[in-house]
């Protein structure tokens, strides 16, 4: 576990006097509020450390436990409780002194091992000169799913504080899209509704097909001559495989739609994308010398 | 519409310490949707969570009506913008 400076976090020097420590969270709290840094985890993080910092700082106590131990800072427990003994303290924790914390339907309430470690986990003033809650909180969650997963609509048992919640994952569900479920985020407070789950997808395509909203794109490999005479090959497509009649004189890049084939659409029973399939020419290698032969005739038939 | 879904004013003003003139300005400004039954005033539960965002930053980051707005205006775009970015990305895996 490494020191924490939380001086370079609020951008101050060891000097600084309370009203420095207010302006200089201020500043900061501004700037990486996660009301004002939406879908931002390096900005949530970042107040996370900056409302830890004032935690500390702001708190005269803290500060003073702070900076007499400061780097060694792990054997700041031991030394305070043979201190302690000596001089028979009973006074526990820390109290008072807080200035302001800000607050928000997020989860702020993050410290770090470091701050746990030295002050434990009773020295947070949670709750202080933050914003009254009455609605619960928004629970966010990130759900990693395969893209053959969500190929139809499938029922998902997730666990969220310890409660189970099972919920049915609608077919055609995107990349990035996030779904909410109301009343399952955290209790309300005296008597306000439940915060709501909010439920962020990541899909991971565990396919050969590429997917944009409904459309899937593949690309297949026609040899030289089917594409030159025509004929019939046999494709894959999602759900399995379909016979397809190759036009003669196909030039490379060609793409053609199988209409119903694609990925379903959201919320849209029985409704599906196309397949958009593009064919790849497989030319000829390796030719013998009568082949060779025969296309120098060939190229002399065109020339 | 679910009165269960609904939030008296008077009960938010209680609860989260605000006076009316605070959430009828919210309500002026465009920034909180203010229901009106029964010569009763609401707010539906669906928007406490914008109402506390917009509570957090007035009293919390001392931001004034109008600073309100601005973010609002902006945070919208931005959403807007974060949308078309993430679809764009998708997009551009078929490319890749």
């Amino acid at each position: 576990m490494e020191f924490i400076d939380y001086y370079k976090i609020l951008e101050l020097d060891k000097s600084a006097i309370q009203a420095d420590i207010k302006k200089a969270y201020r500043k900061l709290a501004r700037k990486y509020h996660p009301d004002l840094n939406p879908n931002d985890k390096s900005a949530q993080a970042k107040f996370q450390q900056i409302n830890e910092a004032n935690e500390v700082l702001s708190d005269p106590e803290k500060r003073k436990k702070y900076d007499k131990h400061g780097k060694d800072w792990e054997h700041a427990e031991q030394f305070e409780h043979a201190q302690r003994q000596q001089q028979q303290q009973t006074r526990r924790g820390f109290g008072g002194g807080r200035q302001q914390s800000y607050s928000g339907n997020f989860d702020n309430d993050t410290f770090s091992d470091f701050f746990e470690q030295m002050f434990g986990g009773g020295a947070r003033s949670r709750g202080t000169g933050r914003s009254p809650q009455y609605k619960g909180q928004d629970f966010n969650a990130e759900l990693q799913l395969n893209l053959s997963d969500v190929y139809s609509s499938k029922k998902h048992t997730l666990t969220v504080n310890r409660k189970n919640i099972r919920i049915t994952i609608p077919a055609g569900v995107e990349n990035g899209q996030t779904i909410k479920i109301k009343g399952h985020g955290g209790q309300g407070i005296q008597g306000g509704p439940n915060g709501d789950l909010l439920i962020t997808f990541n899909i991971v395509n565990d396919t050969k097909f590429k997917r944009e909203k409904e459309n899937l794109y593949t690309t297949v490999e026609v040899d030289f001559y089917t594409a030159l005479l025509g004929g019939e090959i046999t494709v894959d497509t999602f759900t399995g495989k379909v016979k397809l009649n190759v036009k003669p004189e196909t030039q490379p890049g060609t793409q053609i739609k199988l209409k119903g084939k694609g990925f379903p659409k959201y919320k849209k029973e029985g409704q599906f994308g196309d397949l958009y399939i593009t064919y790849q020419i497989k030319m000829p290698t390796n030719l013998t010398p009568r082949e060779q032969e025969l296309f120098k005739e060939l190229q002399k038939l065109r020339s | 519409m679910n009165l269960n879904d609904l939030i008296e004013i008077d009960e938010l003003c209680i609860r989260y310490k605000v006076e009316h003139t605070f959430i009828r300005s919210l309500s002026e400004s465009g920034l909180i949707e203010v229901i009106s039954l029964e010569q009763k005033e609401y707010v539906h539960c669906d928007k406490i969570t914008e109402f506390e965002k917009m509570h957090r930053l007035y009293h919390d980051l001392n931001i004034n009506m109008e600073g309100l707005e601005a973010i609002q205006h902006l945070l919208n775009k931005l959403k807007e913008l974060q949308k078309t970015n993430l679809k764009l990305q998708n997009r551009l895996n078929i490319y890749e």
